[in-house]
């Protein structure tokens, strides 16, 4: 049996403050927090403005796709990563070793405030995700609640 | 590996598709997008070259009910299959759950398939995992070609390991298979994270191994 890294309810709440208070000072649209193989661990705002699972998908490949490119100016990798469109905008920020943080943020806000209020939410972000992987307990479900039926079907 | 959300109810697993160029890993993708419920699935993101060649990943995800009381989310990546891609194959290996080995059943593919497989075994070495400990199966795909080599030698030369893993004949272009080994990698890591079983209900194909005969290129069996 293999134990899945849970966030609990408690856990949630805590990250949403985080993220609710820092989407508030920084007005920005909608923040999510990934791992970066890809997956969501977090997010908060609004929802309708992207889909977040493509979105993490194709953050996590960019940030490190542009690692490589660090490492030739001699950087381990690149902090931060700010992509600007003509009304739209996505800044990243790395919170740790498996964790990234995507802002999307419009006109009603600046890259200086969105980059910012990122720098202390995400310290914030990193400790609480610490603190689960150190103290934190796993999920894992019984066999009978796994549906018999093919998962997919044509 | 994802971190489950309570307040959410989600489960996130990602399964990425390995194999060597050209082998039909962005055609699985393309056949399960076609024919999934579109209420099940999200978009099918490819990122290729003007040749449709997968320059980064395809990308696409797909919801399930599959455990009870959570919305369970697979997300299908495919790899860039040529060689000199190495550096985005260990990126898309990053934090995988599950893996479908994709094979070209001809014959001049054969030292391709194994270069891929072993390659797949160091990406996931590199991350500490040993392809013993992950769930994956392995596609023979390509089955409706003249030249390629029986399952029985395609057994031998890349799933005569001692955990064998279940296999599947397979033809992307068509769809045969296609959900059959999605299903099947799907049901093993549901099972490897449940609490009373590490294996799955279905065992493994029982596909005769037997010494490779010496064959040239070109001929079918």
């Amino acid at each position: 049996m293999n134990a899945i890294p849970c966030l609990t309810i408690e856990d949630v709440a805590n990250l949403d403050g985080i993220l609710g208070e820092f989407l508030k000072k920084a007005e920005a649209e909608l923040t999510v927090v990934i791992d970066r193989g890809g997956n969501v661990i977090s997010q908060f705002g609004d929802m309708t403005v992207m889909d977040v699972t493509i979105i993490a998908a194709l953050a996590a490949g960019s940030f490190a796709a542009t690692k490589e490119l660090a490492r030739r100016i001699g950087e381990v990798e690149f902090n931060a990563l700010y992509h600007q469109g003509n009304g739209n905008h996505i800044f990243m920020n790395s919170v740790d070793d498996d964790t990234i943080m995507i802002t999307v943020f419009g006109r009603r806000t600046t890259v200086g405030l969105v980059r910012f209020y990122s720098s202390s939410t995400a310290q914030a972000v990193g400790k609480l995700l610490k603190s689960l992987s150190t103290g934190g307990h796993g999920f894992s479900f019984d066999a009978s609640d796994i549906t018999a039926t093919p998962v997919f079907a044509e | 590996m994802s971190i489950i959300n309570y307040a959410s109810r989600e489960i996130q697993f990602k399964i990425v598709y390995y194999g060597p160029a050209l082998c039909g890993k962005t055609t699985n993708l393309d056949y399960i997008h076609k024919r999934i419920n579109p209420e099940n699935r999200g978009d099918l993101v490819s990122l290729a070259t003007a040749a449709d060649r997968t320059l980064f990943f395809d990308f696409l995800p797909l919801n399930a009910v599959v455990i009870k009381g959570f919305v369970t989310k697979f997300q299908l990546y495919t790899v860039p299959g040529q060689v000199i891609y190495n550096a985005t194959r260990q990126l898309v290996l990053r934090s995988v759950d599950g893996v479908i080995f994709v094979a070209d059943s001809q014959w001049e593919k054969m030292e391709e398939n194994v270069e891929s497989f072993k390659n797949l075994e160091d990406n996931l070495a590199k991350q500490n995992i040993s392809i013993d400990e992950i769930p994956y199966v392995v596609q023979y795909n390509k089955r409706d070609l003249e030249n390629i080599a029986p399952v029985n030698y395609l057994e031998y030369v890349l799933n005569n390991r001692k955990r064998r893993v279940q296999s599947f004949e397979v033809v992307s272009s068509t769809g045969q298979n296609v959900f059959a080994s999605l299903n099947a990698v799907s049901q093993i890591l549901l099972h490897k994270f449940s609490k009373q079983s590490d294996t799955p209900k279905t065992a493994p194909v029982a596909i005769p191994i037997e010494p490779p005969v010496p064959q040239k290129a070109g001929a079918t069996v």
